[in-house]
Protein backbone atom coordinates (compact mmCIF):
# COMPACT_ATOMS: atom_id res chain seq x y z
CA UNK A 1 0.00 0.00 0.00
CA UNK A 2 1.48 3.52 -0.94
CA UNK A 3 2.51 5.39 2.62
CA UNK A 4 0.35 8.32 1.63
CA UNK A 5 -2.98 6.08 1.47
CA UNK A 6 -1.96 3.99 4.51
CA UNK A 7 -1.73 7.39 6.56
CA UNK A 8 -4.93 8.29 5.40
CA UNK A 9 -6.19 5.22 6.61
CA UNK A 10 -4.43 5.80 9.65
CA UNK A 11 -5.85 9.11 10.11
CA UNK A 12 -9.32 7.74 9.51
CA UNK A 13 -8.84 5.39 12.29
CA UNK A 14 -7.73 7.77 14.47
CA UNK A 15 -10.67 9.74 14.01
CA UNK A 16 -13.21 7.08 14.79
CA UNK A 17 -11.51 6.76 17.84
CA UNK A 18 -11.44 10.47 18.81
CA UNK A 19 -15.03 10.98 18.06
CA UNK A 20 -15.85 7.49 19.43
CA UNK A 21 -13.46 8.67 23.37
CA UNK A 22 -15.72 11.71 22.52
CA UNK A 23 -19.16 10.46 22.77
CA UNK A 24 -18.06 7.88 25.83
CA UNK A 25 -17.46 11.46 27.74
CA UNK A 26 -20.14 12.70 26.77
CA UNK A 27 -22.57 10.25 27.02
CA UNK A 28 -21.46 9.64 30.76
CA UNK A 29 -20.74 12.85 31.67
CA UNK A 30 -24.29 13.72 30.52
CA UNK A 31 -25.99 11.03 33.11
CA UNK A 32 -23.88 11.92 35.53
CA UNK A 33 -24.41 15.47 35.87
CA UNK A 34 -28.39 15.14 35.34
CA UNK A 35 -28.60 13.17 38.36
CA UNK A 36 -26.00 14.18 41.07
CA UNK A 37 -27.67 12.20 44.18
CA UNK A 38 -27.44 9.17 42.03
CA UNK A 39 -23.83 9.88 41.07
CA UNK A 40 -23.14 10.40 45.00
CA UNK A 41 -24.76 7.01 45.71
CA UNK A 42 -22.23 5.55 43.02
CA UNK A 43 -19.09 7.12 44.33
CA UNK A 44 -19.93 6.79 47.66
CA UNK A 45 -20.83 2.65 46.90
CA UNK A 46 -17.14 1.73 45.69
CA UNK A 47 -15.93 2.39 49.41
CA UNK A 48 -13.15 4.15 48.60
CA UNK A 49 -12.85 7.72 49.60
CA UNK A 50 -13.90 9.26 52.64
CA UNK A 51 -17.24 10.58 53.79
CA UNK A 52 -15.84 14.21 53.33
CA UNK A 53 -14.83 13.93 49.84
CA UNK A 54 -17.59 12.20 48.17
CA UNK A 55 -19.29 15.28 47.59
CA UNK A 56 -16.95 17.08 45.62
CA UNK A 57 -16.07 14.10 43.60
CA UNK A 58 -19.22 13.13 42.82
CA UNK A 59 -19.66 16.66 42.10
CA UNK A 60 -16.63 17.31 39.55
CA UNK A 61 -16.75 14.28 37.61
CA UNK A 62 -19.78 14.58 35.42
CA UNK A 63 -17.87 17.96 34.47
CA UNK A 64 -14.73 16.73 34.02
CA UNK A 65 -16.25 14.24 31.60
CA UNK A 66 -18.14 16.57 29.65
CA UNK A 67 -15.11 18.33 29.46
CA UNK A 68 -12.90 15.97 28.14
CA UNK A 69 -16.13 14.78 25.74
CA UNK A 70 -16.35 18.16 24.23
CA UNK A 71 -12.15 18.79 23.75
CA UNK A 72 -12.07 15.57 21.47
CA UNK A 73 -15.24 16.37 20.01
CA UNK A 74 -14.04 19.43 18.35
CA UNK A 75 -10.39 18.05 18.31
CA UNK A 76 -8.07 20.47 20.68
CA UNK A 77 -5.18 19.04 22.31
CA UNK A 78 -5.97 15.50 21.53
CA UNK A 79 -2.96 13.84 22.42
CA UNK A 80 -3.24 15.67 26.54
CA UNK A 81 -6.90 15.07 26.44
CA UNK A 82 -6.02 11.49 25.68
CA UNK A 83 -3.74 11.20 28.44
CA UNK A 84 -5.97 11.95 30.89
CA UNK A 85 -8.52 10.29 29.55
CA UNK A 86 -6.10 7.27 30.21
CA UNK A 87 -5.16 8.15 33.55
CA UNK A 88 -9.12 8.73 34.10
CA UNK A 89 -10.12 4.76 32.77
CA UNK A 90 -7.16 3.36 34.51
CA UNK A 91 -8.67 4.94 37.75
CA UNK A 92 -12.17 3.49 37.28
CA UNK A 93 -10.50 -0.13 36.54
CA UNK A 94 -9.11 0.01 39.54
CA UNK A 95 -12.10 1.23 41.08
CA UNK A 96 -13.92 -1.88 39.46
CA UNK A 97 -11.07 -4.09 40.62
CA UNK A 98 -11.26 -3.34 43.90
CA UNK A 99 -14.70 -3.83 44.31
CA UNK A 100 -14.53 -7.21 42.83
CA UNK A 101 -12.23 -8.50 45.02
CA UNK A 102 -13.46 -7.19 48.12
CA UNK A 103 -16.67 -8.91 47.24
CA UNK A 104 -18.57 -5.38 46.93
CA UNK A 105 -21.92 -6.03 45.37
CA UNK A 106 -22.06 -3.08 42.94
CA UNK A 107 -22.55 -1.79 39.93
CA UNK A 108 -20.35 0.63 38.34
CA UNK A 109 -22.32 3.56 37.49
CA UNK A 110 -20.52 3.93 34.25
CA UNK A 111 -23.21 5.36 32.40
CA UNK A 112 -25.62 6.51 35.28
CA UNK A 113 -26.88 4.33 38.00
CA UNK A 114 -24.45 2.73 40.18
CA UNK A 115 -24.52 1.77 43.82
CA UNK A 116 -25.77 -1.48 45.44
CA UNK A 117 -26.82 -4.00 43.90
CA UNK A 118 -27.50 -8.03 45.13
CA UNK A 119 -24.88 -10.63 45.16
CA UNK A 120 -24.86 -12.06 41.86
CA UNK A 121 -26.20 -9.15 40.16
CA UNK A 122 -22.89 -7.92 39.13
CA UNK A 123 -21.22 -7.32 35.80
CA UNK A 124 -17.75 -6.71 36.46
CA UNK A 125 -16.07 -8.76 33.51
CA UNK A 126 -18.16 -6.95 31.46
CA UNK A 127 -17.63 -3.65 32.78
CA UNK A 128 -13.46 -3.45 33.00
CA UNK A 129 -13.58 -4.91 29.20
CA UNK A 130 -15.49 -2.16 28.38
CA UNK A 131 -13.14 0.23 30.29
CA UNK A 132 -9.96 -1.39 28.75
CA UNK A 133 -11.56 -1.18 25.12
CA UNK A 134 -12.57 2.78 25.70
CA UNK A 135 -8.95 2.50 27.15
CA UNK A 136 -7.42 1.13 23.89
CA UNK A 137 -8.70 4.13 21.73
CA UNK A 138 -7.25 6.69 24.07
CA UNK A 139 -3.79 4.81 24.04
CA UNK A 140 -4.39 4.95 20.02
CA UNK A 141 -4.60 8.44 19.96
CA UNK A 142 -1.72 9.01 22.82
CA UNK A 143 0.69 7.04 20.15
CA UNK A 144 -0.66 8.92 16.72
CA UNK A 145 -2.76 11.68 17.49
CA UNK A 146 -3.32 12.97 14.41
CA UNK A 147 -6.93 13.05 13.30
CA UNK A 148 -8.93 14.21 10.25
CA UNK A 149 -11.28 17.37 11.00
CA UNK A 150 -9.37 18.48 14.23
CA UNK A 151 -9.75 22.35 15.46
CA UNK A 152 -6.03 22.06 16.74
CA UNK A 153 -4.72 21.60 13.31
CA UNK A 154 -6.09 24.97 11.99
CA UNK A 155 -4.48 26.50 15.24
CA UNK A 156 -1.19 25.33 15.11
CA UNK A 157 -1.42 26.46 11.40
CA UNK A 158 -2.35 29.67 12.35
CA UNK A 159 0.04 30.64 14.70
CA UNK A 160 3.00 29.51 13.37
CA UNK A 161 1.94 30.84 9.83
CA UNK A 162 2.50 27.66 7.99
CA UNK A 163 1.31 23.79 7.93
CA UNK A 164 4.73 22.92 7.85
CA UNK A 165 7.02 22.72 10.92
CA UNK A 166 10.32 24.25 9.66
CA UNK A 167 13.52 23.73 11.35
CA UNK B 1 34.30 7.73 5.85
CA UNK B 2 32.56 9.83 8.82
CA UNK B 3 30.71 12.28 6.07
CA UNK B 4 28.93 8.81 4.97
CA UNK B 5 27.98 8.29 8.60
CA UNK B 6 26.47 12.17 9.05
CA UNK B 7 24.12 11.71 6.45
CA UNK B 8 23.41 7.93 7.55
CA UNK B 9 22.35 9.69 10.67
CA UNK B 10 20.95 13.38 9.32
CA UNK B 11 18.41 10.64 7.06
CA UNK B 12 17.59 8.83 9.74
CA UNK B 13 16.43 11.70 12.18
CA UNK B 14 14.65 13.36 9.28
CA UNK B 15 12.68 10.04 8.78
CA UNK B 16 12.01 9.50 12.49
CA UNK B 17 10.62 13.55 12.33
CA UNK B 18 8.78 12.79 9.53
CA UNK B 19 7.03 9.75 11.06
CA UNK B 20 6.42 11.66 14.23
CA UNK B 21 4.83 14.28 12.42
CA UNK B 22 2.52 11.54 10.20
CA UNK B 23 1.14 10.78 13.66
CA UNK B 24 0.45 14.23 14.40
CA UNK B 25 3.18 14.61 16.96
CA UNK B 26 4.80 18.33 16.40
CA UNK B 27 8.60 18.13 17.49
CA UNK B 28 9.52 20.59 20.80
CA UNK B 29 10.44 23.59 19.66
CA UNK B 30 11.60 27.13 21.15
CA UNK B 31 9.08 29.84 21.94
CA UNK B 32 4.93 30.18 22.48
CA UNK B 33 3.89 27.70 19.45
CA UNK B 34 0.43 26.53 18.26
CA UNK B 35 1.23 23.41 21.05
CA UNK B 36 1.35 26.07 23.97
CA UNK B 37 -1.98 28.06 22.38
CA UNK B 38 -3.63 24.29 22.13
CA UNK B 39 -2.89 23.24 25.51
CA UNK B 40 -3.37 26.24 27.66
CA UNK B 41 -7.15 25.50 26.18
CA UNK B 42 -6.98 22.20 27.13
CA UNK B 43 -6.13 23.39 30.90
CA UNK B 44 -8.27 26.29 30.60
CA UNK B 45 -11.43 23.75 29.70
CA UNK B 46 -10.59 21.30 32.34
CA UNK B 47 -9.98 23.85 34.90
CA UNK B 48 -13.20 25.57 34.39
CA UNK B 49 -14.91 22.04 34.52
CA UNK B 50 -13.62 21.49 37.93
CA UNK B 51 -14.73 24.90 39.25
CA UNK B 52 -18.41 24.65 37.86
CA UNK B 53 -18.45 20.87 39.69
CA UNK B 54 -17.14 22.46 42.84
CA UNK B 55 -19.48 25.84 42.64
CA UNK B 56 -22.59 23.30 42.49
CA UNK B 57 -21.66 20.97 44.93
CA UNK B 58 -21.15 23.62 47.42
CA UNK B 59 -24.38 25.63 46.35
CA UNK B 60 -26.09 21.97 47.00
CA UNK B 61 -24.61 21.15 50.09
CA UNK B 62 -25.52 24.48 52.04
CA UNK B 63 -25.90 28.09 51.58
CA UNK B 64 -25.14 28.43 55.80
CA UNK B 65 -22.51 28.14 57.96
CA UNK B 66 -21.55 24.10 58.45
CA UNK B 67 -22.38 22.72 61.79
CA UNK B 68 -25.63 24.60 62.67
CA UNK B 69 -26.10 23.81 66.30
CA UNK B 70 -29.93 22.04 66.68
CA UNK B 71 -31.90 24.56 69.19
CA UNK B 72 -35.12 23.01 68.53
CA UNK B 73 -38.10 20.93 70.94
CA UNK B 74 -38.47 17.18 69.71
CA UNK B 75 -42.08 15.40 70.01
CA UNK B 76 -42.66 11.51 69.57
CA UNK B 77 -46.21 10.23 68.47
CA UNK B 78 -46.02 6.50 68.12
CA UNK B 79 -43.17 5.97 65.49
CA UNK B 80 -43.15 9.56 63.62
CA UNK B 81 -40.29 12.22 65.12
CA UNK B 82 -41.20 15.64 65.02
CA UNK B 83 -38.74 18.28 64.77
CA UNK B 84 -39.67 21.97 65.65
CA UNK B 85 -41.96 24.29 66.90
CA UNK B 86 -45.59 22.75 66.85
CA UNK B 87 -46.51 26.55 65.64
CA UNK B 88 -44.16 26.66 62.99
CA UNK B 89 -46.16 27.67 59.44
CA UNK B 90 -44.65 24.62 57.33
CA UNK B 91 -44.71 21.43 57.92
CA UNK B 92 -42.22 18.87 55.96
CA UNK B 93 -42.78 15.44 56.27
CA UNK B 94 -39.32 13.11 55.44
CA UNK B 95 -39.88 9.52 55.25
CA UNK B 96 -36.16 7.92 55.43
CA UNK B 97 -34.65 4.58 56.09
CA UNK B 98 -31.22 4.43 57.45
CA UNK B 99 -29.81 2.16 55.47
CA UNK B 100 -30.59 4.21 52.29
CA UNK B 101 -27.36 6.18 50.67
CA UNK B 102 -29.88 8.15 49.23
CA UNK B 103 -31.00 9.52 52.30
CA UNK B 104 -27.45 9.79 53.44
CA UNK B 105 -26.99 12.13 50.80
CA UNK B 106 -30.37 14.29 51.36
CA UNK B 107 -28.96 14.40 55.27
CA UNK B 108 -25.24 15.32 53.73
CA UNK B 109 -26.93 18.06 51.59
CA UNK B 110 -29.50 19.22 53.33
CA UNK B 111 -28.98 18.71 57.33
CA UNK B 112 -27.73 22.49 57.28
CA UNK B 113 -30.34 24.30 55.90
CA UNK B 114 -32.87 21.70 57.73
CA UNK B 115 -31.36 22.90 61.25
CA UNK B 116 -31.00 26.72 59.98
CA UNK B 117 -35.18 26.71 59.36
CA UNK B 118 -36.17 24.50 62.20
CA UNK B 119 -34.08 26.31 64.95
CA UNK B 120 -36.12 29.84 63.20
CA UNK B 121 -39.09 28.01 63.56
CA UNK B 122 -39.77 28.51 59.73
CA UNK B 123 -40.92 24.58 59.57
CA UNK B 124 -41.44 21.72 61.31
CA UNK B 125 -40.16 18.05 60.33
CA UNK B 126 -42.20 15.15 60.78
CA UNK B 127 -39.07 12.63 60.66
CA UNK B 128 -40.98 8.78 59.33
CA UNK B 129 -38.27 6.00 59.69
CA UNK B 130 -39.12 3.60 57.12
CA UNK B 131 -37.80 0.10 56.99
CA UNK B 132 -37.89 -0.97 52.93
CA UNK B 133 -34.73 -2.00 53.20
CA UNK B 134 -34.26 -4.12 55.99
CA UNK B 135 -33.90 -7.09 53.45
CA UNK B 136 -30.56 -4.81 51.92
CA UNK B 137 -27.93 -5.82 55.16
CA UNK B 138 -26.76 -9.36 55.67
CA UNK B 139 -28.45 -10.42 58.08
CA UNK B 140 -31.84 -8.32 57.33
CA UNK B 141 -33.35 -6.36 59.43
CA UNK B 142 -30.99 -3.41 60.14
CA UNK B 143 -33.25 -0.36 59.23
CA UNK B 144 -35.91 -1.59 61.77
CA UNK B 145 -33.20 -1.95 64.77
CA UNK B 146 -32.10 1.62 63.64
CA UNK B 147 -35.00 3.18 63.38
CA UNK B 148 -35.93 1.66 66.96
CA UNK B 149 -33.34 3.23 68.29
CA UNK B 150 -34.02 6.54 67.17
CA UNK B 151 -37.41 6.43 68.72
CA UNK B 152 -35.44 5.67 71.72
CA UNK B 153 -33.16 8.37 70.88
CA UNK B 154 -35.87 10.99 70.84
CA UNK B 155 -37.37 9.81 74.12
CA UNK B 156 -33.61 10.21 75.55
CA UNK B 157 -33.59 13.79 73.91
CA UNK B 158 -30.80 13.53 71.81
CA UNK B 159 -32.62 12.67 68.30
CA UNK B 160 -31.14 15.53 66.77
CA UNK B 161 -27.46 14.37 67.26
CA UNK B 162 -28.22 10.46 66.95
CA UNK B 163 -30.22 11.27 63.68
CA UNK B 164 -26.92 12.92 62.30
CA UNK B 165 -24.76 10.25 63.60
CA UNK B 166 -26.48 7.64 62.19
CA UNK B 167 -26.15 9.35 58.75
CA UNK B 168 -22.84 10.28 59.58
CA UNK B 169 -21.30 6.57 59.96
CA UNK B 170 -24.10 4.96 57.67
CA UNK B 171 -23.02 1.21 56.92
CA UNK B 172 -22.90 -0.01 53.38
CA UNK B 173 -26.04 -1.84 51.84
CA UNK B 174 -25.03 -5.28 51.75
CA UNK B 175 -23.42 -4.93 55.62
CA UNK B 176 -24.54 -6.61 58.96
CA UNK B 177 -25.35 -2.68 60.07
CA UNK B 178 -25.00 -1.38 63.52
CA UNK B 179 -25.62 -4.37 65.92
CA UNK B 180 -27.97 -3.36 69.42
CA UNK B 181 -24.74 -2.70 71.31
CA UNK B 182 -23.16 -0.18 68.95
CA UNK B 183 -26.32 1.76 68.55
CA UNK B 184 -26.37 1.86 72.41
CA UNK B 185 -22.87 2.85 72.52
CA UNK B 186 -23.19 5.84 69.76
CA UNK B 187 -26.16 7.18 72.12
CA UNK B 188 -24.42 6.74 75.03
CA UNK B 189 -21.60 8.77 73.59
CA UNK B 190 -24.48 11.64 72.54
CA UNK B 191 -25.11 11.55 76.22
CA UNK B 192 -28.19 9.04 76.40
CA UNK B 193 -28.75 8.14 79.84
CA UNK B 194 -29.09 4.50 81.23
CA UNK B 195 -32.53 3.82 79.30
CA UNK B 196 -31.82 3.90 76.50
CA UNK B 197 -29.80 0.61 75.88
CA UNK B 198 -32.89 -0.99 77.61
CA UNK B 199 -34.79 0.14 75.44
CA UNK B 200 -32.83 -0.14 71.99
CA UNK B 201 -32.79 -3.70 72.90
CA UNK B 202 -36.42 -4.37 73.67
CA UNK B 203 -37.00 -3.39 69.97
CA UNK B 204 -40.72 -2.54 70.90
CA UNK B 205 -41.81 -0.41 68.44
CA UNK B 206 -41.20 -2.55 65.11
CA UNK B 207 -44.84 -3.37 65.23
CA UNK B 208 -45.11 0.82 64.54
CA UNK B 209 -42.16 1.04 62.47
CA UNK B 210 -43.51 -1.93 60.30
CA UNK B 211 -47.30 -0.44 59.78
CA UNK B 212 -45.61 3.19 59.30
CA UNK B 213 -44.11 1.74 56.11
CA UNK B 214 -46.91 0.08 55.02
CA UNK B 215 -49.02 3.19 55.35
CA UNK B 216 -46.52 5.11 53.63
CA UNK B 217 -46.00 2.97 50.83
CA UNK B 218 -49.69 2.81 50.02
CA UNK B 219 -49.94 6.66 50.15
CA UNK B 220 -50.76 7.91 46.30
CA UNK B 221 -49.50 10.77 47.01
CA UNK B 222 -45.98 10.07 48.30
CA UNK B 223 -45.85 7.96 45.54
CA UNK B 224 -43.86 8.58 42.03
CA UNK B 225 -44.83 6.75 39.05
CA UNK B 226 -46.72 4.70 41.60
CA UNK B 227 -43.44 3.58 43.52
CA UNK B 228 -42.70 4.78 46.82
CA UNK B 229 -38.98 5.00 48.01
CA UNK B 230 -36.60 6.91 50.26
CA UNK B 231 -36.05 9.47 50.52
CA UNK B 232 -39.27 10.91 50.29
CA UNK B 233 -40.01 14.77 50.69
CA UNK B 234 -43.27 16.25 51.33
CA UNK B 235 -44.00 19.90 51.86
CA UNK B 236 -47.73 19.81 53.47
CA UNK B 237 -48.59 16.86 52.14
CA UNK B 238 -47.78 16.77 48.67
CA UNK B 239 -44.02 15.14 47.55
CA UNK B 240 -41.57 17.25 46.70
CA UNK B 241 -38.35 16.80 43.93
CA UNK B 242 -35.37 17.27 46.40
CA UNK B 243 -32.66 16.89 43.48
CA UNK B 244 -33.84 20.48 43.35
CA UNK B 245 -31.69 22.26 45.82
CA UNK B 246 -33.89 25.15 46.64
CA UNK B 247 -37.06 22.61 47.45
CA UNK B 248 -36.30 24.28 51.21
CA UNK B 249 -36.54 27.17 50.35
CA UNK B 250 -39.92 27.16 48.33
CA UNK B 251 -41.36 25.58 51.16
CA UNK B 252 -40.49 27.84 52.97
CA UNK B 253 -41.40 30.92 50.31
CA UNK B 254 -44.98 28.59 50.31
Amino acid sequence: MPLVTSGRVLDGIGTLARLGLAAVWLVSGLLKAVDPAQTYVAVRAYDVLPRSLLSVVAGVLPWFELALGLLLLVGIGTRAVAVLSAALLLVFIAGVTQAWVRGLSIDCGCFGGGGAVAPGQTQYVQEILRDVGFLALAVWLIVRPRTLFAAERRLVTASTGSGMEGN
Amino acid sequence: MGGADRSERRRKQEAAQARLKAAGITPKRSGPSGNTLVLGIVAVVVIAAIVVGVVITLNNRSSEAAGVAPNYPVARTGAVITAGQAAAPVTVDIYEDYLCPYCERLETAYKDQITTALNAGQIKVNYHAISILDRASTPAGYSTRAANAAICAADAGIFPAYHAQLYADQPSEGSAGFSVQELTDKGTALGAGGGFGQCVAAQANSGLIETATNTAAANPALQTNGNFGTPTVAVGGRKVDVNDSNWLQKAIAG
